[in-house]
């Protein structure tokens, strides 16, 4: 069989001069090279088969109404060991601490601010930084509960940190399926490795939210929120309400009555303790932020703060998430906790320094420009691969607004063989690990792992054209 | 109990899901008997077409988009019934609904039922015109449906907890069943209950016959009458027969008992007495319903009464 390796940044598969695999992976290439073409065919073919009569799909903004397109799954599973993911796991423990610590201390006495370890403009200029909230503590002072971090390898295997997503980071449900879908295709593949679950995560998750309710003697009642069927990430609503046994709600089955929330039911209503929401902050609730909201719960805020709900994420941790914020976090990390960040991260100019932005005018063909609000690959500029007219009418829309923007070097991401037109080909992949905070902080040992299927492209979000791989994190063998 | 929307959609469910099953089989029986009677009587094949048209009316009933010709009237009616997605009463536009519905409630659904029912409906999807006008090529494509609906109905029937979402989404399908038989029945009897003397008796009962499996019911009325085809026992046992799924009293008493099962032991709610009221009329006072005329009027308090129910399940459960 023919392996294609990766020709600029990290192989993970395939080591050295002599392009060998790397021990963990030798087994699975052997497995893979017993396959014939015609099988590996039928193979994928029953595999996209199952995943469009599951129903496992996504809608894609912007195209016809109702669109919906399965999420491509790449079958040549990203495969960590245990040593690795030693690193990764202790690194995301460390900053999803600190994280929530920043977010106590910018909604309470902002000493960071004060202290200048980051500037107080950039902090309090954010839309995610919501002033409505200053004061006010979330139960167990959890302010992201669910984390999903990116992470990217650089050109040397480095794990670097590439965002954190505090609000509702998506994506989980298809570490599950991808998992399912993989053993019911190519069981064969399982059968060297000690490959750790990720099935416990529903349980893990309610455990998380049903830890912060604010009755936690008369067994609470915990709901998903969703914006509907709509959303891009509806499928996964339903699916963590469906795993997690709880209703899936939308704004208009709630209503808020004597500070309490209910949910409208046939016969009567019913008082709900924890919403693990999947809206924007903006949109939770029309009193308190966005008026024309159509999609939240009037009044839901209110009864928030006297305490008789808790939300899931804690509305205003978007703010820890901004990717101006990011570059100050190793600054972060030492002053909370005072130790040395164990995850390495890109280096960031941030737009609301003018030498940074004016760096960043002076070198935009070099680098990766970004909105900090916006997610999902959207409003960015990939400086290397665009054109003179591109940079130049992105140029002029970022001296409008200079805050709203960070830029980072282009890293060289690692690439994993993936299975293109019945031929194995490197493609550039991530890692989105997925991270509890309810009783301690807990990483689920796997991720999604996305694929970016263009050769040579760098952008791996599934709402342009991104796929994704079932990720193994491999337990420690036994000594 | 469960969320008003949740209950809405599933009673929304039951019903496509039940629709686009008698789409599907009263298409397969219109389609066999027109084209099994087309030389000998080309005015009752059309007759058929044109009763299907009316049972379940399409957006634009304007007499003279109705093709004139026997066949092309015949293919139209296919096409629009089968897999014309903006017919209302299109089989395709049924199982998307139904689907639409499941998609919104998937956690209140196992996925036993959800891949069941979305394979049904990306199968019908991959069917396109022209196959849909080859006659056998039509049999096999509404065959395949038919099936896959009857594998939801059981994938509901296997796998789902009976709680009160099960009960609304066979509410749903209850609803939608005696009342297309009732619609059915006020369509073709006044044909059926008076023919002409000049009357072809064999044909006639092949009408009859047509009717009682456009209902599921023809094996069901041999049990009871054998092969013997008499107008007015036929016409008894799809209204009054306490054991075929199909009759009016069937269906007006298994709406009554889910609705009561749905009151659950507190005081009736508006609908569940309108359609009770209307149980006990066909169970007791049946026989008295059968003269002159008479039972067509009875057909018509039937659709009357059973739009009730529906009216007015949105106001006691559905919030809307």
């Amino acid at each position: 069989m023919n392996w294609e390796t990766a020709t600029s940044g990290y192989d993970e598969v395939f080591d050295g001069a002599d392009h060998r695999p790397r021990p963990h992976y030798a087994p699975l290439i052997s497995i893979l090279e017993s396959f014939t073409r015609e099988n590996l065919e039928r193979r994928e073919r029953l595999q996209k088969l199952a995943l469009m009569n599951q129903g496992i799909t996504f809608t894609v903004y912007g195209e016809k109404e109702g669109l919906e397109r399965i999420f491509p799954f790449d079958f040549v599973p990203r495969i960590i060991p245990a040593s690795e993911w030693k690193t990764v796991q202790d690194g995301l423990v460390q900053r999803i601490t600190t994280l929530n610590l920043f977010l106590l201390d910018v909604y309470h006495e902002q000493r960071c601010l004060k202290d200048g370890v980051i500037p107080a403009d950039l902090v309090l200029s954010r839309k995610e930084y919501k002033r409505e909230l200053l004061g006010l503590t979330p139960p167990k002072k959890v302010f992201t509960h669910v984390v999903g971090t990116d992470l990217i390898r650089s050109e040397t295997g480095e794990y670097l940190v590439l965002e954190d997503n505090c609000r509702c980071p998506s994506g989980v449900s298809y570490v599950l399926e991808n998992r399912t879908l993989l053993n019911r295709v190519f069981p064969e593949f399982f059968a060297s490795y000690p490959v750790r679950t990720v099935k416990e995560y529903p349980t893990l998750l309610l455990n998380t939210l049903l830890l912060v309710a604010p009755r936690p003697s008369q067994s609470p009642v915990v709901v998903v929120l969703s914006p509907g069927i709509h959303n891009s990430a509806y499928f996964e609503h339903s699916f963590l309400a469906r795993e997690m046994g709880v209703p899936l709600v939308e704004g208009r089955d709630l209503l808020v009555e004597g500070n309490h929330v209910f949910m409208r039911r046939t016969h009567s209503k019913q008082q709900v303790d924890v919403i693990y929401r999947r809206i924007d902050d903006d949109f939770l609730d029309p009193l308190t932020f966005r008026r024309d909201s159509m999609l939240g719960v009037p009044g839901l805020v209110n009864v928030y703060r006297e305490g008789n709900v808790a939300l899931a994420n804690a509305p205003g941790a978007g703010v820890a998430d901004d990717k101006a914020v990011y570059a100050f976090m190793p600054e972060l990390i030492k002053y909370y906790l005072g130790e040395e960040p164990l995850l390495a991260q890109v280096p960031t100019h941030v737009g609301l320094r003018r030498d940074d932005f004016r760096y960043m005018t002076e070198h935009l063909g070099d680098l990766v420009v970004k909105t900090t609000g916006d997610a999902g690959g959207y409003g960015m500029l990939m400086g290397p691969f665009s054109t003179k007219k591109e940079r130049e009418s992105y140029l002029a829309v970022m001296k409008r607004n200079p805050g709203n923007y960070i830029a980072q070097p282009l890293v060289h991401f690692s690439s994993h063989p993936t299975h293109v037109n019945g031929r194995f080909e490197p493609r550039r992949i991530d890692l989105r690990p997925f991270i509890l905070n309810g009783d301690r902080i807990r990483v689920l040992p796997g991720g999604l792992t996305r694929v970016a299927l263009r050769p040579g492209s760098y952008v791996v979000n599934s709402s342009q054209g991104g796929g994704s791989k079932d990720t193994w994190v491999l337990a420690p063998r036994e000594p | 109990m469960i969320l008003s929307r949740v209950a809405d959609a599933l009673y929304w469910m039951g019903r496509y899901l039940e629709r686009a099953e008698n789409i599907t089989r009263l298409l397969l029986v219109t389609e066999e008997m027109a084209s099994e009677v087309v030389g000998l009587d080309e005015p009752l094949a059309r007759g058929e077409w044109n009763e299907l048209r009316t049972i379940f009316p399409g957006p634009d009933t304007a007499e003279e988009q109705v093709p004139r010709a026997l066949r092309a009237l015949a293919q139209a009616t296919l096409y629009e019934l089968a897999i014309d997605p903006l017919h209302p009463y299109s089989i395709f536009f049924s199982l998307k609904k139904a689907r639409d519905n499941a998609r919104t409630v998937r956690e209140a659904l196992t996925i036993e039922v959800f891949v069941t029912l979305n394979e049904t409906y990306r199968e019908l999807e991959g069917y396109t015109r022209r196959q849909i006008a080859d006659g056998p090529g039509f049999r096999s494509a509404l065959a395949a449906t038919q099936r896959g609906i009857f594998a939801t109905a059981g994938a509901i029937e296997q796998t789902l907890a009976r709680d009160p979402g099960w009960l609304f989404l066979e509410l749903g399908e209850e609803i939608e069943r005696v009342f297309r038989t009732a619609v059915v029945l006020r369509l073709k009897l006044p044909a059926l209950l008076s023919p002409a003397p000049t009357v072809d008796l064999p044909l006639f009962h092949s009408r009859w016959r047509a009717l009682l499996r456009g209902l599921s019911s023809l094996e069901n009325y041999r049990k009871v009458h054998g092969a013997r085809m008499e107008a007015e026992d036929a016409l008894r046992f799809l209204l009054f027969d306490p054991h075929t799924p199909r009759s009016l009293r069937f269906g007006t008493a298994a709406v009554k008992d889910l609705l009561e099962r749905i009151s659950g032991g507190r005081d009736l709610s508006l609908p569940a007495r309108v359609i009770g009221r209307l149980a006990a009329d066909i169970a007791y006072q049946g026989q008295d319903l059968l003269g002159d005329g008479k039972s067509l009027d009875f057909l018509d308090h039937v659709l009357g009464e059973l739009g009730r129910v529906h009216d007015t399940l949105s106001t006691a459960y559905f919030g809307t």
